[in-house]
Formats: C-alpha cells, sequence, structure tokens
C-alpha cells in the first residue's frame, strides 16, 4: 500500500536492511547524508495490526498533503520527503523504528496517527530531539516538550454533544460502555460530568477488556433491563461493530439511542446500515461536513488518489490537518529548533481539511460535529465552534 | 577447558567489537534484539535440552520488565536498585520454578500439557497486565521509565545487553557440557528412566524451567530502562510466540540456535515488514517448514560439527563417592495388593514376602500380574488397597525416584536407556543417580567417575568399553545388557529385573545370568526376576513364586514348584 | 418469567450450542488423530469470509454453505497431506505446524480482503416473542440449527458404520487397522469433515460477528478451553465444557464484570490443565 507513496523512501528501506554494510564502509557518509533543502518528515501510521484498516487513507492524505506543499514550494523553501514507517508494531518495534529515523535518517519532524502506547514510546524514544505532530483522537495529557498534539480530546468530543443530547433528546439516565483501558475511562469521567450538569444520571457502567474474545449478549441484556435514554460507546474497533450489531439485532436500536465516540466511515461501514438507527458520532472530521474547504478538499483527494481512493474517515484525514500544522509550525519557528518551535505553537494557525486549526498549549481549538447515522453514512446535526481541548501544557 | 576458553574469547571479542563496525543505530537494534535472544535461549533450554515446550515465556520476560520498570520510577538514582534490578530478573526465575513444581509434580508425561497451560498463563498475564490500571498503567503501560542510572548513550546500552548476552551464553555453554546438561537430554529422551536411576524428574524439569524464567527475567530487567516504556504486549502470546519461532529457526537444541533465531529473523522481520506486504505469510511458510523438515533449525547444521571436533571426552580415573550405606533390614513384602485399571482387576490381594538375600523368580502366565507387581512396588500403578514394605520400612506409592535412591533397582522389559546419548553418558546417569550431588552435576570432572562394577562390566562385555558409540545404534542384546549395566551400578540392595534375557543370544544369556550371579553376591542383594524361559530359571533361582490371576499361587524351589499339581493346571491350560 | 431472565436464558443456550459446532469439530480431530489443530479457528474465520464473499456476488446468504464446505474440502486435504499426517506422532511438532498454518490463513486472508471489518447482513431481521421476551429470530434459528446439527452427528456417530469405525480407530488404531479399517482414509476424511464443521460454524456465524481475519483466534482459545474442562469423553462432556466455559463467563460478567469473567476462564482452565487435564468426563 505504501509502494507508489515515494521512491526514494524506498530505496532507502532497501539500504536499512544492508545498513550494516553501509555503516562499515563510511560511517561519515552517514553524519552527513542531510541533503541541504531537504526536509525528511517521519510517518507513524497503523501498516499492520488491528489500526491497520485506517492506513490506506492516512498514507493518501499525508500524500496529498506533501504533494500540495511541494507543490507550493515545500516548507520553508525544502521540499518535503516522507519516510514510512509502522506505527501498528509493537511499542519496541515503532521505538526502535523511531531511533533509527533520528539516528540515521536524521528526520527533521515526525508524524505520527497510531495508538496511544506507541506514542508514549516514540515520545521516549526520540526525547524531545526531534518534533513530533500527534493526529488521531486520544484520552489527552500529552505535555512532553516538543510534542504537538493536533488530536481530538475527550473534553472536545464528550462537552458539547453530551449537552447536546440531553437537551434534544431529553435523555435523563444513561448507560456507559467501553474497552478497559486508560481512553473510554478518561472520556467516561468527562462524559460523567457533563451528564451530571444537564441533571441526567448514569444508570450503568461497564467496561470489557481490551483485545479479549468479547461477546455484548450479556450487556446488551443488561441494557435491556435498565432501559436508558442513551448508551454511550467508548468500545473500540471490532467490539464497536460487534456491540451496535448486537444492540440492534436485540431491537434496542428502536427505543434507545447511542453515541459512540470512535466512529466514523469505516466502522460504521463494518456496523452495517441495519444496526445503526439511533447512533450518534462527535468528532473533528466527518466525509459529509458540508463546508466549502471541505468540498475543496475532497475533490483534491479524489483526484489525486484516484476511483479507487481509500475511503474518507477521521482516522486518516487527521494526518493531513497534522502535517499542515508540521508546515506551519516549522515556517513561524523559522526551522525546527526545538525551544523556538515550542514557543511558536502558541496560538499557531495551520491549514485543516474543514478549515483551520488554532493550536494552545500544544493542542488545538477546533470546530467539533455531531453527526447522526443514516445507513452507512454520517448526517451532521449540529456544528460546535471553537470548541476548548481542556488540555493545560506549558 | 581450554577450548571452552577459546570460544569465550571469541565470544567476547565479537561482541565489543561490533559496535564499532555497524555504528550507533545498529547497535541500538541489536541491544533490543540481544535481549529477546536471552529469553529465548530459555527456550532452547526447556524445548531443545529437557524436551518440554513452554509457550508462554513472554509472561516471565513481561513480569521482570515490570518489575524493573517500577523499581526504576519509584527509586530512581537510589542505591536499592542494586537490589531491587537483579531482583527483577530473578523473580520471574523463582515463579517459573514454582510454577514447573506444581505442574510437573506427580506427572511422567506432561508434553502438550505443559504448553498449553503456560499458553494459558501468559493469557492471564496479559489480561492482568492490561486491566490492573493502578500498578501497570494498564493498556498504555508504564510510561518514561528512566534509564539506568550514569547510562544514556545508544552504546553504553548495547555493552548492557551484550554483556548479559556473553554471561548468558556461556553460563549456558558451561551447563550444557556439565553433567547437569546430560541429565537435561536424558530427560528429554526417557523420563521413566531418568526416575528409575534415582533422580525426582520434576524437580530437574522445573529447575530448567525456572532458569528458563531467569533467562527471560535478565531480558525483561534490562528492556524497561532501555526502552523507558513497558506494556502489556509484553506478556502476550505474541511474543512468546515469537521467542519459540526464534529458538526453532536458529535451532533450539544448539547453543547459538536461539540466538541466531532472534537476531537474523528479528532484523530482517524489522526492516523488511514495512517493505515485502507479504513477510508475514513468507515468516509462516518459513516456519512451518522448519517444523516439517529441518527440526535442528539453521545452526543444526552448523554447530553439530564444531561439537563433534571440540568434544574430547577425557578417560574414567575418578572413583566415585559411595553411595550412602542403607540401613534396614533386606528384601520386600507385599500384603494384600489389590490394583485396578478400569474395571480390570489385574493383582487381586497379593501377597509375596523375600526376607533373605539371593536370587528370585517370578513366574505366571501372561496376564498373571508380574510386570504389575513391579509397577506396584516401584509406584508406576496406583496401589487401591493393601501395603508395600521395602528394607522393612512402608513405602506404598512411593515414587521410583525415591526407591532408586534407598536401594531399589529395575530393569524394563524393553530396554528403555537414552538411545541418543553415548555409551559413557548412559553410564553416567546410572553412576550420578543417588551419588551425584547438586555440586556435582555442575562438574565437569563427574564426567570422568567411574567404579568397581563398571570396570568390571566393562570386562566382561567388552564393547561397553567402546563409549563412545550411541546407544541407540548398540544392538537389541547389546541394550538389554547395557541397561542391565546402568541398574548395576547403581549397586541396589533390591534388583527387578524383567526378562534380562529377552532377545539375547545362547553366549549372551550365559553372561548376563554369571553378571547377576556376580552382582547379587557381592552386594548381598535380593534380585527378583520376571522370566520365562525355564532354563535362565533353573538356573539361577534359589527360590520361585508362582502368580496367577493377580495372586500368588504357589512358592518353592523348582522342583517343589515344578512338582505342584496347582501349577500344573495353570500351566496346561495357559500354555501346552 | 422475567423477560430478562428469559433473555439470558436464550443467550447462555445460544452461546452454548453455536460454541458445542466449532468445539464438535476441535474434538472429532483430536480424538481420532490426536492432532491439536490450532488453525480450527481459522476455518471458521474462512466459513465467514465465504458467507460474505456470497453476499458480494449477490447470492443468497444459503449460498455460503456450498462454497464454504467446498473451501474448506480442499483446503483441509491439502492440509492433512502435507502437514497433519507426516506429524502424527508428534504432538509438539503438529501444535507448531497448525500453528503456523494458522498464521499463514490469517495473513493470506488478509492479503486478499485486507484488515477491514467486513459487514454481513443479517438474513432474518425480525424477532420472536418467547415467554414475553423479544428474541432475534435469527439467533433463534442457529440456536436450533446448531443443536439440530449436533444431535444428528452424535446420532450418526452412534449409529452409522462409519461413526462405529471412527470409534474403534479412537479406541485403538493399531487394532482398527489390524481389522482392515482404513486408518489412512478415515483419518483423512475426518479431519476434513472437522474443518467442514468449522466452516459451517463460520457461515453461520458470520452476520452476528464483525468479520475479519483475525476473527478466529477467538474461537480456537475458548473451544480449546471447552475441551479442557469438558474432556473428550463424550457428548456429555462437551456440553458441559461449552456450559462451563459460557456459563461461568456469563454469570461472573454479570455480578462483576466482564474483565473478571474472561479472567476467570482462563484461571478455570489453567486448573483443569493441571489437575484435571481430562476434564470432567475422561475417555474411559
Amino acid at each position: 500500500m505504501l509502494k507508489n507513496l515515494n521512491p526514494i523512501s524506498r530505496r532507502r528501506f532497501v539500504a536499512g536492511a544492508l545498513g550494516s554494510g553501509a555503516a562499515v564502509a563510511a560511517p561519515a557518509v552517514l553524519t552527513g547524508a542531510q541533503a541541504a533543502g531537504e526536509l525528511k518528515m517521519a510517518t507513524f501510521y497503523a501498516l499492520s495490526g488491528p489500526g491497520s484498516l485506517f492506513g490506506p487513507t492516512q498514507t493518501a492524505c499525508t500524500k496529498l498533503a506533501v504533494d500540495e506543499i511541494n507543490a507550493g514550494g515545500g516548507i520553508g523553501g525544502r521540499k518535503v520527503t516522507v519516510i514510512p514507517s509502522d506505527g501498528g508494531a509493537p511499542p519496541a518495534e515503532a521505538a526502535k523504528a523511531a531511533i533509527r529515523l533520528m539516528l540515521r535518517d536524521k528526520v527533521d519532524i515526525v508524524v505520527g496517527s497510531h495508538d496511544s502506547a506507541v506514542r508514549e514510546a516514540i515520545v521516549a524514544a526520540l526525547k524531545g530531539r526531534v518534533p513530533y505532530v500527534y493526529t488521531p483522537l486520544y484520552e489527552g495529557g500529552e505535555c512532553n516538550p516538543n510534542v504537538y498534539v493536533t488530536a481530538d480530546t475527550p473534553q472536545q468530543q464528550v462537552q458539547p454533544s453530551i449537552t447536546w443530547l440531553a437537551k434534544t433528546l431529553g435523555a435523563k439516565t444513561y448507560y456507559l460502555i467501553g474497552n478497559d483501558y486508560v481512553w473510554p475511562r478518561k472520556t467516561n469521567e468527562q462524559a460523567k460530568k457533563y451528564i451530571a450538569a444537564a441533571g441526567g444520571k448514569v444508570v450503568g457502567e461497564e467496561y470489557v477488556p481490551l483485545g479479549a474474545p468479547n461477546k455484548f449478549e450479556d450487556a446488551v441484556t443488561r441494557i435491556k433491563a435498565k432501559n436508558p435514554d442513551l448508551v454511550v460507546i467508548t468500545l473500540v474497533g471490532g467490539d464497536n461493530i460487534n456491540f451496535n450489531r448486537t444492540f440492534a439485532g436485540f431491537g434496542l436500536d428502536k427505543s434507545i439511542k447511542r453515541i459512540s465516540y470512535l466512529l466514523e466511515e469505516q466502522t460504521l461501514a463494518g456496523i452495517g446500515d441495519k444496526s445503526s438507527n439511533g447512533l450518534y458520532s462527535a468528532m473533528s472530521y466527518f466525509e459529509n461536513e458540508k463546508s466549502a474547504a471541505n468540498a475543496k478538499f475532497k475533490a483534491a483527494y479524489r483526484k489525486a488518489a484516484g476511483a479507487k481512493a481509500p475511503p474518507l474517515a477521521m482516522i486518516g484525514v487527521d494526518t493531513y490537518g497534522g502535517i499542515n500544522c508540521a508546515k506551519a509550525l516549522i515556517e513561524k519557528a523559522g526551522g525546527t529548533d526545538a525551544a523556538k518551535l515550542m514557543a511558536a505553537a502558541n496560538n499557531l494557525q495551520y491549514r485543516t481539511p474543514t478549515g483551520t486549526g488554532v493550536m494552545t498549549n500544544r493542542h488545538v481549538v477546533k470546530d467539533m460535529y455531531l453527526a447522526e447515522c443514516k445507513g452507512t453514512s454520517f448526517d451532521i446535526v449540529e456544528t460546535f465552534k471553537a470548541v476548548a481541548h481542556g488540555q493545560t501544557c506549558s | 577447558m581450554a577450548s571452552f576458553l577459546g570460544h569465550s574469547a571469541a565470544l567476547i571479542a565479537a561482541l565489543a567489537v561490533l559496535p564499532q563496525l555497524v555504528g550507533e543505530f545498529w547497535a541500538y537494534t541489536l541491544a533490543l534484539y540481544f535481549l529477546y535472544a536471552i529469553a529465548s535461549l530459555g527456550i532452547g533450554l526447556c524445548w531443545g535440552q529437557a524436551g518440554f515446550l513452554p509457550l508462554g515465556q513472554a509472561m516471565f520476560f513481561g513480569l521482570a520488565a515490570y518489575l524493573s520498570g517500577l523499581s526504576l520510577i519509584h527509586f530512581k538514582d537510589s542505591w536499592l536498585l542494586l537490589l531491587l534490578l537483579p531482583g527483577a530478573a530473578l523473580a520471574p526465575g523463582l515463579l517459573a520454578y514454582g510454577i514447573g513444581l506444581l505442574v510437573f509434580r506427580g506427572r511422567t508425561l506432561s508434553g502438550p500439557f505443559f504448553a498449553m497451560i503456560t499458553l494459558a498463563l501468559t493469557l492471564l498475564a496479559f489480561q492482568i497486565a492490561n486491566s490492573w490500571n493502578d500498578v501497570t498503567g494498564g493498556f498504555n503501560g508504564l510510561k518514561n521509565i528512566p534509564g539506568l542510572p550514569g547510562l544514556s548513550d545508544f552504546t553504553d546500552l548495547y555493552y548492557i545487553s551484550a554483556v548479559a548476552l556473553a554471561v548468558c551464553l556461556l553460563a549456558i555453554a558451561w551447563l550444557r557440557r556439565a553433567p547437569a546438561g546430560v541429565l537435561w537430554r536424558a530427560v528429554a529422551q526417557n523420563e521413566q528412566r531418568v526416575r528409575f536411576c534415582g533422580f525426582a524428574v520434576q524437580n530437574v524439569k522445573a529447575a530448567v524451567f525456572g532458569l528458563s524464567g531467569v533467562l527471560a527475567g535478565i531480558g525483561g530487567a534490562l528492556y524497561a530502562p532501555q526502552q523507558n516504556l513497558v506494556t502489556p504486549q509484553l506478556c502476550g502470546f505474541l511474543l512468546s510466540a515469537d521467542l519459540v519461532i526464534w529458538a526453532a529457526v536458529g535451532g533450539r537444541a544448539t547453543l547459538y540456535g536461539p540466538v541466531v533465531g532472534a537476531v537474523l529473523i528479528g532484523i530482517l522481520t524489522a526492516d523488511l515488514r514495512d517493505e515485502i506486504s507479504y513477510w508475514e505469510v513468507i515468516l509462516a511458510a518459513i516456519f512451518i517448514v522448519v517444523v516439517l523438515y529441518f527440526r535442528q533449525g539453521l545452526m543444526g547444521f552448523v554447530e553439530p560439527l564444531f561439537e563433534r571436533l571440540s568434544r574430547r571426552r577425557a578417560g574414567r580415573t575418578l572413583d566415585s563417592p559411595a553411595r550412602p550405606q542403607a540401613t534396614g533390614d533386606t528384601g520386600f513384602a507385599l500384603d494384600d495388593v489389590r490394583v485396578r485399571m478400569g474395571s480390570v482387576s489385574i493383582l487381586e490381594g497379593l501377597d509375596l514376602a523375600i526376607d533373605r538375600p539371593g536370587i528370585y523368580c517370578l513366574i505366571g502366565p501372561n496376564g498373571a500380574g508380574k510386570t504389575s507387581c513391579f509397577n506396584a512396588m516401584t509406584g508406576e500403578l496406583p496401589v487401591r488397597s493393601g501395603h508395600i514394605r521395602i528394607f522393612g520400612n512402608t513405602r506404598t506409592g512411593a515414587g521410583a525416584d525415591l526407591l532408586s535412591r534407598i536401594g531399589v533397582g529395575r530393569k524394563f522389559q524393553a530396554p528403555s536407556l537414552f538411545p541418543d546419548l553415548t555409551v559413557a553418558e548412559n553410564f553416567n546417569i546410572g553412576l550420578w543417580g543417588g551419588r551425584a550431588r547438586l555440586r556435582d552435576l555442575l562438574r565437569m570432572d563427574s564426567h570422568g567417575w567411574t567404579s568397581a562394577i563398571l570396570r568390571e562390566a566393562q570386562a566382561r562385555f567388552p564393547f561397553l568399553a567402546d563409549e563412545d558409540r550411541r546407544a541407540g545404534d548398540l544392538s537389541h542384546g547389546q541394550r538389554q545388557i547395557l541397561e542391565l549395566v546402568m541398574v548395576l551400578i547403581a549397586e541396589p540392595r533390591l534388583i527387578l529385573l524383567d526378562e534380562p534375557s529377552a532377545g539375547l543370544s545362547q553366549t549372551e544369556t550365559q553372561e548376563v545370568i554369571d553378571a547377576i550371579r556376580w552382582v547379587s553376591g557381592r552386594h548381598n542383594a535380593c534380585t527378583v526376576i520376571v522370566e520365562h524361559d525355564m532354563t535362565f530359571v533353573r538356573e539361577l533361582a534359589d527360590r520361585i513364586f508362582v502368580l496367577h490371576q493377580g495372586r500368588l499361587l504357589a512358592s518353592g524351589t523348582v522342583a517343589e514348584v515344578q512338582a505342584d499339581e496347582r501349577v500344573r493346571a495353570v500351566y496346561v491350560g495357559a500354555s501346552a | 418469567m422475567d423477560p430478562i431472565l428469559t433473555t439470558n436464558i436464550l443467550n447462555v443456550v445460544y452461546e452454548v450450542s453455536t460454541l458445542a459446532v466449532v468445539v464438535l469439530g476441535l474434538a472429532v480431530v483430536f480424538g481420532l488423530l490426536g492432532v491439536m489443530n490450532l488453525a480450527h479457528g481459522e476455518f471458521v474465520m474462512i466459513g465467514a469470509y465465504c458467507a460474505f464473499f456470497v453476499q458480494t456476488q449477490s447470492l443468497p446468504f444459503l449460498a455460503a454453505v456450498p462454497v464454504a464446505l467446498l473451501v474448506c474440502i480442499v483446503l483441509g486435504l491439502a492440509v492433512e497431506r502435507i502437514l497433519v499426517r507426516p506429524l502424527y506422532a508428534r504432538p509438539f511438532d503438529t501444535l507448531l505446524a497448525t500453528w503456523g498454518l494458522s498464521m499463514l490463513l490469517r495473513e493470506g486472508v488478509e492479503a486478499v480482503y485486507g484488515r477491514g471489518f467486513k459487514s454481513v447482513a443479517v438474513p432474518l431481521t425480525d424477532s420472536i416473542d418467547v415467554l414475553g421476551a423479544d428474541y432475534p429470530s435469527y439467533r433463534l434459528l442457529l440456536a436450533a440449527v446448531s443443536i439440530a446439527l449436533v444431535a444428528g452427528l452424535v446420532w450418526w456417530f452412534v449409529r452409522s458404520a462409519t461413526g462405529r469405525r471412527i470409534r474403534a480407530v479412537v479406541n485403538n488404531r493399531e487394532l482398527a487397522g489390524s481389522v482392515g479399517i482404513p486408518v489412512t482414509a478415515l483419518a483423512r476424511n475426518t479431519f476434513i469433515f472437522g474443518c467442514c464443521l468449522a466452516a459451517l460454524a463460520g457461515v453461520m456465524l458470520a452476520p452476528l460477528l464483525p468479520v475479519n481475519p483475525t476473527l478466529g483466534l477467538d474461537f480456537i482459545l475458548k473451544s480449546f478451553f471447552v475441551l479442557v474442562v469438558g474432556g473428550l469423553g463424550s457428548l456429555v462432556g462437551l456440553i458441559s465444557g461449552a456450559g462451563v466455559i459460557g456459563g461461568v463467563e456469563s454469570i461472573v460478567s454479570a455480578f462483576l464484570d466482564r474483565t473478571y469473567g474472561y479472567t476467570t476462564v482462563l484461571v478455570i482452565a489453567i486448573l483443569f490443565l493441571w489437575l484435571r487435564p481430562n476434564g470432567l468426563f475422561p475417555r474411559t
């Protein structure tokens, strides 16, 4: 899937396999390898593992962003070269790749869209020596130096959507179900706060192990017994699909509304049109977002990626904003010096598929959307302007 | 010894100059794979040496990584780390030893079940690491783990890993050559014979498993400060599986196999997974091919050559320590012993007592319970009721290893020895049993043990002097004699022989008869022989016991028994 | 009766009966060949992909059954010949080889269909009133078909000549061979049969699962635990194993949470492997 991304990177990988030989011959070549003018950008996308269904979109959106940037003269006059790595690998593998990219390839910046464990590994490997832009949605709290987060935070996803749903649907009782790890728990922490603020009540909360063979008949039966007004779902991937299909299979979709906080176009396709009735999602991107910016983005994407373009979805499209953030950051700082980048990040403005993002505390204030599923597509029912990210990184 | 030192020097030199040759990045990469390789070495010990397959080594690797990570986080820069980090490496070893003792206890053939238990345990370990958020950090793991104090450079980390790997390799190389290694390979081939030589096999296997836990622990304990991050995947099934694949492809029975497998496949995978989209498919296919056709793995082609070249057996110059002098009465007594298998009754209240030295024969038609009598006496068959006294003490249900240590020897009907070991190693297992202390099992000197009986046996049976032959290459008759000698060199006071003359030529039979007589007389032993060959019985037996349908039918001298009407009736009915 | 209780009972019946179909295939192969086929779950996965395949060809759902059987007969034949037969007497190696096969099949399917989740439409979308509880009719049908399938197969094992031969081989391989039972052919057919049973379960379950290449892993683990707990002796063992594993997980999950449910199942499996490796109903 990466084969046509960049011929240079391909050769570089071959060199990697034979790298020991090259290094034996001329270690000095490595230190002097940085060609002037070229800006090397390493990317970590899920090319293997459970997240790899997002890989093609991540790669295609990156190609679009980089082509646009290079067509416009590059970043600060330097042409961008992408060196892809696997963000779906185990954390130790990702860390190893990060070290390789930093030491041998001397990359200028790293962009990543992958889970938090891999992020921690990359952060630990880079130790702030190379700037790192992290793009998908996550649980918040990443404040390490020289790390720039364009991801959606729980505050951004939950606060406006729960408030809106409580008011519009008149939801009084809530049932929370998620996978047992930090993102669902942090997200539900926020959710419980806003449910209480809206005068609602949590009637049930449960977590299922991540990566276990989960079945949801018993959970759905429990939900049926509690009969809440709204189910707040923080399940991911296969569990999210499985739960929602079981939920609708038992006919609960007719009377109970659901909101899922990691539901984009690809997961929705897995859930299928028979099981998506009364299901909502809240994120910073949906393909059906109606702005002129998005229309332009989509047209450019279709033109670049062709007829067989991978589907546009939040996890994937996030990289487009991330790369534009990297561009704005380096140009504003006038280089990749860590201290200057950190200073430049404050009130940084950059281009996103749907408009403009504004960075504060190395997180992004952004527009959020609440969408209702209609079959296997999203219908945006509300737009929340400039939602705060709730992070306090200094 | 010289070759061992030369070998060590070469290994250390190679590891020391490597980073200068390959540069910083590859030094860093190698460092990580060295840590995995150390864990994989443990699989080589368990699977390649002792013959049981652990499918959950990652649980030990992960445990050590978590312990080491937590220590580094909570005791950053404290001198306590000097205790805590080695503790983190040793704790998984203790856990593995404990698991081994529990699982292997009272189980002779634990093969696939053991593998599946370790697999389930590693899934459990993953589950715990993944959900115990307060301690392990849950799915996202322990983050921001400080490095080892005073080390920051990637090359420093390389040297730490390389030193750990070199130490582990040298220790294993030593153990493989030491008597302990011979004992492990013996366990892999014939657990029963090892037990009947007086070794508690479950302890041997648990010790190997414990050692593999320490190896995984060393890898894991160094992983945390090197990677600064520990996630539940480190306890998971996939890493466990990778460790097994590396050991298998590299060569599980060889010293360097697991290291070569881990470093080669690991590095290829790391670089090719991005490049070749079918890499995982190819790797799976390679693994299947290795399992099917190249069980010895890559190093299996290379290492045996060197081993053969470097193996020079020293002569037997050291008299083995004397066995502890057993006290108590002579002989044994079975009192109303009953044994059932399913719905079939095998021993129906057998009474049998022998209380003075001599040679006794146990005869009776097929199915009379002769071999079962031996099996009941040596704990191989569960006794439902009745008592068994040996040397005056109640030993009902006692295990073969204990009995061997107090002076009971048993030869089986089909020769039971270690076909893939040399004749010398077969003898040594017999010599070490009941005599060698743990210390002796770690000393190379113990290979040179000998004893008067061994010397005598080699004089009587000259083929036994060619000690470098594979035991499995001997003829059937020779193997019978080898097993007999293995039993005899333990100097038992109660010798149970199950058809020792089966498959022997006339001359060999005569030699065996002489040997039995000699040993019996020399040690004042009580020898009980199950035998069909009446010439053999007539020549040897002081007294005969006739078994029929699980009971004692008659006893007496040959003449008395032959005159007994009941015995005649049984034999006429059974074999005309 | 309380509709929620009814629903819970039906859930257990559904889970146990569908699991039993998968386990039956694994148990027959293990019983007859002594081979623990760690790729068994991948045959479930292939069955599920067959259901997805016929859907993309706009064929009716039931067309997946012959497609899946055909695919698994061909695959099973090849696997038995190349992998299983040469390794009969090497239990570790069969374990490892079939596990290598499971990787191969998983990665192979991934190469064709990708990692993404495929969705198969549920053939029956309405629900039926059972004692006051609305229960999805496809699940009820699935439970009924599974029970019928298991019962029918057991009846066939007991009654038919082939069934008697299989039992003879299970009891004593050499003896069966010496009295003229074609052991090799029987073993081959049994292996294929086990694969087909798994695939059939895969077809049936496809509409209720997120179809993806790693789906088989869940089944092999659970099926294996069922065998460990129930033992290989009898249908009673198989069903009680499925009942214990399925039931304990549901009950613990209901009282504590799913994490504890799953952990408890693992602990039970470990205890059985350790203390009662022949299960509740051992083969005599």
